[in-house]
Formats: structure tokens, sequence, C-alpha cells
């Protein structure tokens, strides 16, 4: 293929680079690493997944990057289409608190926040977003933040959570691509990432 | 019957979720147990404990572990169903959570049994908490030598990954499932018998073992205390053996997972979870949202067994139990089931694709008050239509609760359509 010639500008740290090697070892062929990879990638784009992200995934896993933008825009959780706020709250609405009142805790956000699900406030912080059974229903009605479940919500849970989350510097979005990556890892390749990065510094 | 804690017993210790504290408990009798047997032997107390795959379909467990060949010839893999997404159901996300190490040690005796070099297990991307447990297991099992190379001096070489999913309720499907895992959209693959089954040719056209989070679980304990104690726990079932994990929720006091022996009495069920709340039972779903909804007189008669429970029109599904009470509105509850799988509906075959949008703007239009009355035989009309012939399950379990509920709570959906409100819901 002559992709191969042009390489994309790359922004993997040397830390993600060393992960996506470990990860490499995982399968038996690079496309089975697409979707750790696109990971790793919406950790290093800063919590989304720009078509540039999508090129570096596709040149470091020799693929195309038709193809990984094909598997990327399949899952719900690859923030493909836009860059969300620095926090994504994500509402459950399906049936258990469907039942259990998901409509008030959507109303009150939207109303708090002064935006619509889909959207993201002006200062950038917020994204709301509405997702399907989180599968957790015994805390319904649930919202997800990040790597963070919260449930049952109330009115009052709401403005505690937005006040934390106003003030916590790191984006949650990011937060959640490298608690997955993370997960993904043994021990020792985990440290490797760590030396990988330390290097670099010192 | 009352809870019957077998797979949760130590859910509530935190130290069970350590290595240290699993082994006290008995952690690792069973692939020790296991080990000493031969392959055949464990595949042979699966099948006489009778257990069945609890992500749903309720398979017989031994018949897939059974099914791959003995002389290998290529690797062989196992994967473990951790893409806990059906509507309701929350177990798997506990097992994993306070248990991890049940689901390693039934990884590993599986492989022991299949011989297979390399295990995955596919989470869900939300269940980060889930995810890190099962890390923290994996680490201190290959630490200890219960993973890896030469495991407890055996000979038997397993590697096990943690392969994450990223948003798409269609992964729990197997066969999209390994899509999946190997790199692709989460769309299924053509099935037996038009093509070869996973067993014989499943990730990367090797022989697969999958099963769910819940049926790895119970093989440590069948392994430890033998496939015929196994089998005598629920045994006044036609065919459901041992325990099953059931996810309560909904307008119930005390929603959480109970573990209950086959054979036990739903509204026992509905005992443990505490009872209605905010008024009298009116229906159930008692397996995930694909099985068809029960009303407060079959949920009187149920008892929780695979066969049983069809009996009385529904299924043990994935156990996820929802209870509703008399303030809701049936019509309303099926409406957001037919949102659910038109947003999950992976695209793939017309049948779905298009069925499960059509049921949605169906059903919206009556919950906006616009319905006809012919509307009612519309849907069922495309029910029928996508019922057995999608490319794969998804497409049954959406047509399911529609179709169920149009049997059990027609009445409802009539007087809606005449009156273009709810007179259940509550102003």
């Amino acid at each position: 293929m002559s992709q191969s010639s042009d390489t994309p500008t790359l922004r993997f740290s040397p830390k993600a680079v060393a992960e996506l090697e470990s990860l490499k070892t995982h399968y038996p062929n690079l496309k089975a690493c697409i979707l750790p990879a696109l990971w790793i990638a919406q950790r290093e784009y800063g919590g989304h997944l720009p078509p540039e992200a999508i090129a570096e995934v596709a040149f470091r896993l020799k693929r195309s990057p038709a193809e990984v933008q094909g598997v990327a825009t399949f899952y719900s959780m690859y923030n493909t289409e836009h860059k969300p706020g620095r926090h994504m709250i994500e509402v459950c609405t399906c049936l258990t608190c469907h039942v259990c009142g998901a409509s008030n805790i959507v109303a009150y956000l939207e109303k708090k926040l002064g935006i619509k699900m889909g959207e993201t406030t002006p200062d950038g912080m917020f994204t709301l977003h509405g997702v399907e059974c989180l599968n957790a229903c015994d805390r319904a009605p649930l919202i997800q933040v990040g790597d963070e479940y919260h449930g049952p919500m109330d009115e009052a849970k709401i403005d505690a959570l937005l006040e934390r989350l106003r003030n916590e510097p790191e984006s949650k979005v990011v937060a959640l691509a490298d608690a997955i990556v993370q997960v993904h890892l043994k021990e020792e390749e985990r440290e490797k990432a760590r030396q990988a990065a330390a290097s670099v510094q010192s | 019957m009352g809870e019957y804690k077998l797979l949760l017993r130590h859910s509530g210790d935190p130290s069970y979720a350590t290595l240290d504290g699993y082994q006290r408990q008995g952690g690792y009798d069973g692939l020790r147990k296991a080990l000493a047997m031969d392959r055949q032997q464990v595949i042979d107390e699966v099948k006489t404990s009778g257990l069945r795959g609890r992500g749903g379909a309720g398979f017989p467990a031994w018949i897939k572990w059974n099914g791959l060949p003995k002389e290998k010839t290529k690797p062989h893999y196992i994967i473990c169903n951790a893409d806990e997404g059906e509507p309701g159901t929350f177990k798997d996300k506990q097992l994993m959570e306070t248990c991890p190490f049940l689901v390693v040690e039934g990884m590993t005796i599986a492989a022991y049994a299949t011989q297979a070099d390399v295990g995955y297990i596919y989470i869900r991307g939300e269940f980060v908490d889930a995810a890190r447990s099962m890390r923290r297991a994996i680490d201190e099992a290959y630490r200890a030598g219960l993973l890896g190379r030469n495991i407890l001096g055996s000979g038997m070489n397993f590697d096990l990954h943690i392969h994450t999913g990223a948003g798409s309720y269609e992964c729990g499907e197997e066969s999209a499932l390994m899509s999946s895992l190997m790199g692709e959209r989460g769309m299924p693959r053509l099935k037996f018998p038009h093509a070869p089954l996973p067993t014989i040719s499943g990730l990367w056209d090797s022989p697969t073992l999958i099963n769910n989070v819940e049926t790895y679980a119970c093989a440590p304990f069948i392994l430890a205390n033998g496939g015929a104690w196994y089998a005598s726990i629920g045994a006044s079932t036609k065919n459901s053996r041992g325990t099953k994990i059931f996810s309560v929720s909904g307008h119930v006091n005390k929603p959480g997972n109970y573990e209950v022996e086959f054979g036990t009495p739903l509204m026992e069920l509905l005992e443990m979870a505490g009872g209605m709340k905010g008024g009298e039972l009116k229906a159930c779903v008692p397996g995930g949202s694909s099985v068809p909804i029960l009303n407060a007189e079959a949920c009187q008669k149920a008892i929780i067994g695979y066969e049983e429970m069809m009996e009385v029109g529904s299924m043990v599904g994935s156990g996820g139990c929802m209870f509703l009470n008399e303030h809701t509105s049936i019509v309303d509850f099926i409406w957001r089931t037919s949102i659910f799988y038109k947003d999950e509906s992976c695209g793939k075959c017309t049948p779905c694709r298009e069925g499960t949008r059509w049921m949605f703007l169906i059903l919206d239009r009556i919950r906006s008050g616009q319905g006809r009355m012919e509307d009612l035989q519309l849907l069922e009309d495309v029910c029928r239509q996508i019922d057995g012939r999608s490319f794969c399950g998804l497409g049954d379990a959406a047509a399911w609760p529609v179709a169920g509920a149009l049997k059990v709570f027609r009445h409802e959906f009539e007087e809606f359509i005449r009156s273009g409100r709810s007179l259940a819901a509550r102003a």
C-alpha cells in the first residue's frame, strides 16, 4: 500500500509508544490492537479522536486510516465526531433508570448547565450525554463521569458532583481513556511504560 | 427457599479479592483438583454438574468445553464474555469487582480442559472498577505462578489478557464480540450450520471457547466439590442446576444482586429485595430487557428455572430482573425498550436495522397520543418479520419484549390509543 510512504504527524508520547509495543504482544496480529490503540490515542489527543489521531493509529498498526476510522465510528465511547468538554456527564436513561426518574435528572442537569443533551457548555467544562444501560441498575438513576459511577442521583448529589468536577483540573474523559489503557497492561508492562516516560524527563 | 449464596458467599469480604483471602476460603482447590485429573474428566465433571451458560441462552456448558478438538493442531483460545450490557443486569460487574479470582480460576480450569494457550476477558469499556479488580487479580495470579508458564508445576501454560470494549451492546453477542476482539466493528459473524462453531473456528480461525463471567465463576466450585454435588442444587427443577444470580432493580426497596437456588419462586426474589416500593406489583421483566414481560398473576406462578420460566411465558435470560409497580405505563416502558434496541442494532441485517426502527416509530406514535388501533397489528407483524429472521439474536431480543407486552398487556395499549394517554402513569 502506498499510504505507508507519507508518514503522518506522530504525537504519541514515549510512554504511549511503550504501551502500544506491549499490547502488540497480547495478540497474534496488529489488527487486533486497533481498539486498545484507539484508547491510547483518545488519551494522547486530549479526549477525542480527530482524523490525525486515526491516521497515527493506522500508521503505527500498518492499517489504512479508512479501516481504523471505520472501526472507531462503530463504538460510542470513541469520540470521533466532536471534542467533548473537559468532563463528559453521561446520564443513563435506559429502562430501570427511566422508571426510576432519569428524566428528572436530565431536566435538572439541562437547567443547571443551561445546555441540552448532546451539547457542551460554552466554557468547555461539561458535555451532557445520554447513554444506554450502564448496568448498575441497583443505583438508578445513574450517571457516569469518566471512570466513576454515581447513583442513585438526586439534585443535591448533582450539585455536589458538578462543584467537585469544576475544581478537578484533569479531564475525566482523558482519565477514563487512561484507566482503560492501564487495565490492559500487566505489571511489568506498566513498569516499562513508566520507565519510557521517565527516560524522556531525565 | 431464601438466598443461596455460593458465588457471592464472600462477596462482602474485601479480602476475597486478594489471593490470600481467596485461598483462605478454598480458592484454587478446584484448579488443583482439575490439574490432577485428565482433561476429559474435568469436562465430565462439568457435564455431571448440569451447568448451563449464564449469559442468557442457557446452553449446556460442557458441550462447548467438549467441542474443542482433542488433537491440537492450532492455538486454542478461551474468552470470558464480560461485556455485560443487557439492561437490568449487573451481576457480572459485582462478580468481577468482589470475586475476581473466581473468574480467573474458572478460566484457568477451562483452559486446562480445552488446552487453551491464551485467554481474553472482554470487559465493556464502562466497567472500569470491574476491569481494575480483574487486573489486580491477574497480576497477583501471575506473581504466584497461577498464570503464565508451568502453572503450579503442572507444565500447563496459560496467558490471560484483558481486552475492553468501547460502547456497544451488540458486542455481548458472542460472534460480534470476537469481531471486536479481532479489531473490527462489533458485528456478528456467520454462524452454524452456515459456518463452523466457534469451538472449531472462532478467534483467528482457531478453536475458541466462550462463556459468560458467571459461568466461569461456577467452575471452581464444581471442580472442588464435584459435579454431582453441584447438580444436587436446584434439583427440583426440570433441567436447571446450581444457583443463579439475579440483579433485582426497578420499584423495589432493596435493589441488588441476589443469588438463589434454581426452583425458587420468583416472588421470593421480590421478598429478598425488600418488596415493592411505591405501589403494588404490576409487572416483571425477569431476565433482562430481552425477555417477555410478566403480569402480576404470572409472577405469582413463576418458578426460577430455564424451563419453568418458559412455562409462564418468559425466560431466565441473564437474570436482570426488573419489578414494576402499578403506576408504570407499560406502553411507556416498552417504548423505552424499543429505543434501546433501535440504538444498539448494529445495522448489519435489514430485519433488525429496519425492524427496530419501525417498532420505535410505531410505539412513539402511540405514546405521543397519535396511535391507531391497527398499529397494534402492525407492530405484531413487524415483530414476526424480525423474530427468527435477523442475522443474530439481537433482532429476536428486540422483538420478544414488544410481542410479549402486546400479548399480556394488550388492553393497556388499546386504552392508551383510545384515550391518547396512559391511565396507569401517575399525573
